[in-house]
């Protein structure tokens, strides 16, 4: 019997070990993600500067310095724009038009995006959609 | 054709629903003509799902542009090899593609027990028949490859340039032999409760259909790997990224079950935590297929955005509910038949193994998963990425590299005092000096350390386990070392084939950590003549040039490299344009050598005419790879092995 109370004991220990692993990374690791609007209509800093942002790339919004190498751009949903900010090469399916993901430290008074991760999504689905409807 | 296309589907639906009520009826009357006829419509499945691949090649190579699942995926100047693997490209050819890799392992395992005559065997292929049925289901009713456009275009959109690499033309079907294989596991796993089976002939086959897409899952992983490596450009291999997760969790909780089936079958405990185990693993499966194709989490290697993710969740749910319902319906069945005598044992090992394997697998679904569940709870959605899973995950998994160790060592039932001191002072020993010597190299930070003590803690048992084989052995066969150690593995392929996994495991371990810890990086824009260093390399721009190959415009940087003052090579980092998308892709130049890659990327030409060069050091990147195929060897072996059947089971036929 005393083994299986040192097991249970055991395996409490483990569980609380990995919740606390789990609780402590959320906090420190987590990011807001939230849409451009709702960043855009935010009217005071958030407590945390951590923010995951999707939306599309603005259409003329787009400078790119390559010998910094540092990319600019207006990140849309529709709506409202948010400025990004990306210290790095642009990716190879990066455009204006494209749906993308960032990451990184958003900055209140600037209302700007200081961006540590781009990823662009795969563009050739809305693509296809230029290829009209089925034969009935 | 099309039609032709549809109609095999359609009738691939109608051959599943048949044959599952056929089976069902055979194993409800115990009749054998319903099962014969059942087990012949699984064939028939596979010769249909065979010919609607058949239909749609023939297409895809003929460029035929009015089907839409060939206009989206290819275009006139795509090589014809890559028209052959857009196949995969999509999803309405993926799932095909999946239905087909089923039907072949319903038809391969139908084969495989073609002379039992025991309704068990078909049991596990009704099962296979239901899965069946919701592909060509799926196939024909949802999102069919054979749709037909009313106006074709002149020419298709052409093939994602992501996807037109070598690696990409087989790492989508070697992961779904992996993915789903777990179907003939689940599938012994419900015919077991279905049947009320006892006896552990069938968790020894299991075993083995395990370990064997177990493997082809993790060439899959390894491949998905070295892709993102090599196409995706940011010097890196593995992001944790929503769909390499997706592929890491069912490998994550297969390779708990192949620790704990070995206690059901030594000890006859744990039956219900491995049956769990399985449908857990298969369940993550189809997770990971739904994850990769639904577009639920955004990912690089998310293509699409569908209508099928609700199918899934909804077969998920459906089957998740079946098998708990079935588990707890036979509780009796799974009763264990022993007691775990101590803590500090083989069981005790393994049971702490599978607690940090299914906690890895647990964190990581909750990191991947978050934004979804935080919403759900909070009302706020909060993303994790890759430093979340860098702080959960990598003591886990550091903890269970030092499992790798202690485990295998320790004896069954109970490990006595004598036999601690004799399996792990010399492994101490060595871990600890091993610190000791990667201290004044800059190794620092508790985890690297953690992680270099435990792969020379870990080699050393490893080690220690061989010498001692051999030693046993000695006077038995004399003969050279090297084919001692051959003599040895063959005498126990399963023992000693797990041993050498665990070895890759260590390597990789090795080559994950020397590339995270000790990466470094340098980028500048380069004129003819100009020079970029980073750590011991000299890297000079000797110019750019411009040429057209097949379907796309190559923009080339030629780069002298030198390793201190010693010239090493030319190499050609470049951008691809492709002429059809006007899409650009990089194509990184590598310079492997053993110690350490050197990773260089031409991030474009500037209007002044210089080069934008972007160069990592990637130490230990080949311990990756080299640990990856290790493992796969010692699976081989393993999976080569004899049943081993326990006494009575022999008896009983």
């Amino acid at each position: 019997m005393g083994n299986s109370i040192r097991l249970a004991l055991l395996t409490l220990i483990f569980v609380a070990a990995v919740g606390y692993l789990i609780m402590t990374g959320v906090r420190q690791t987590g990011m807001h993600y939230m849409t451009v609007t709702e960043l855009a209509h935010l009217d005071r800093a958030p407590k945390s500067e951590a923010f995951r942002l999707d939306g599309t790339v603005a259409a003329g919004s787009v400078v790119y310095d390559q010998k910094a190498p540092k990319l600019q751009f207006q990140m849309t949903d529709g709506k409202e724009h948010i400025a990004v900010v990306y210290d790095g090469l642009m990716p190879d399916a990066f455009a204006a038009g494209r749906e993308v993901v960032v990451e990184g430290a958003y900055r209140h008074q600037e209302r700007a995006l200081h961006a540590s991760k781009l990823v662009t999504k795969c563009p050739s689905k809305y693509e296809a959609k230029g290829l009209g409807k089925d034969k009935s | 054709m099309s039609e032709l296309g549809r109609l095999a589907l359609l009738l691939g639906f109608a051959c599943s629903v048949f044959a599952v009520g056929s089976i069902a009826w055979g194993l409800r009357t115990g009749l054998s003509g319903p099962l014969r006829s059942g087990r012949r419509a699984v064939w028939a499945v596979c010769g249909l799902a065979l010919l609607a691949v058949i239909l749609l090649e023939r297409a895809l190579l003929a460029r035929d542009m009015s089907y839409r699942y060939v206009a989206e995926h290819t275009s006139k100047d795509l090589p014809l090899h890559y028209a052959f693997t857009s196949l995969w490209a999509g999803q309405e050819g993926s799932l095909l593609l999946w239905l087909l890799i089923l039907s072949a392992y319903g038809s391969a395992f139908l084969f495989a027990y073609r002379k039992r005559l025991d309704p068990f065997y078909d049991a596990v292929a009704m099962v296979v028949a239901s899965v069946m049925i919701f592909f060509t289901g799926l196939l024909s009713f949802v999102c069919s490859p054979f749709r037909i456009l009313a106006t074709p275009p002149a020419d298709g959109m052409g093939l994602n340039p992501l996807l037109q690499d070598p690696g990409m033309m087989i790492h989508p079907p070697i992961l779904y032999t992996g993915y789903v294989g777990f179907i003939i596991p689940f599938g012994f796993a419900i015919a077991v409760l279905l049947l009320n089976r006892s006896g552990t002939r069938w968790i020894e086959e299991v075993r083995r259909w395990t370990l064997f897409c177990w493997g082809f899952l993790g060439v899959g992983i390894l491949l998905g790997a070295r892709w993102a490596y090599i196409e995706l450009g940011w010097g890196g291999y593995w992001g944790w990224d929503p769909v390499e997760n997706a592929s890491l969790m069912p490998w994550l909780v297969g390779t708990g079950f192949l620790h704990s089936v070995m206690i059901e079958q030594r000890r006859g405990m744990l039956k219900t935590w491995n049956i769990v185990l399985i449908v857990l693993t298969f369940e993550l499966s189809i997770f990971g297929t739904f994850l990769t194709r639904s577009g639920v989490l955004t990912s690089v290697h998310s293509f699409a955005e569908s209508n099928i993710g609700p199918w899934f969740l909804g077969f998920i749910l459906l089957s998740a509910t079946i098998a708990t319902a079935l588990i707890l319906y036979r509780k009796a069945l799974l009763e264990s038949e022993n007691r775990m005598d101590a803590i500090v044992s083989r069981e005790g090992s393994f049971l702490f193994n599978n607690v940090l394997f299914v906690a890895l697998t647990f964190a990581t679904f909750l990191g991947t998963t978050f934004p979804v569940l935080s919403e759900a709870v909070t009302g706020t959605k909060i993303s994790v990425s890759a430093p979340f899973f860098n702080r959960v995950n990598v003591p886990i998994a550091l903890a269970l590299l030092l499992l790798t160790g202690a485990g295998p060592v320790l004896s069954w039932k109970r490990a006595t005092a004598s036999v601690l001191q004799r399996n792990f002072i010399l492994p101490l020993f060595m871990g600890t000096l091993a610190t000791l010597i990667a201290l004044p190299f800059g190794a620092t930070g508790v985890y690297p350390l953690v992680c270099i003590f435990a792969a020379a803690f870990v080699t050393t048992t490893i080690v220690m386990e061989f010498a001692r084989g051999i030693q046993a052995r000695k006077g038995l066969e004399a003969g050279a070392l090297p084919a001692q150690v051959t003599q040895l593995v063959r005498k126990n392929k399963r023992r000693y084939g797990g041993y050498i996994v665990h070895a890759g495991m260590v390597i990789l371990f090795v080559g994950v950590l020397g590339s995270s810890v000790f990466q470094k990086e340098a980028h500048a824009p380069l004129k003819t003549g100009d020079v970029l260093r980073v750590g011991p390399y000299t890297l000079t721009m000797r110019g750019v040039t411009e040429r057209q190959k097949e379907n796309a415009v190559y923009t080339t940087a030629i780069l002298d490299v030198k390793h201190g003052n010693r010239f090493i090579a030319t190499e050609h980092p470049s951008k691809a344009l492709y002429t059809k998308s006007q899409q650009p892709m990089t194509e990184v130049a590598l310079h492997t050598t053993p110690a350490e890659d050197l990773y260089m990327i031409l991030g474009g030409v500037n209007e002044d005419g210089s080069a934008s060069i972007q160069a990592y050091i990637n130490p230990l990147v080949s311990f990756v790879w080299v640990g990856g195929l290790v493992m796969v060897f010692g699976t081989l072996i393993a999976v080569s092995d004899k049943m081993r059947l326990r006494r009575e089971e022999k008896e009983a036929p």
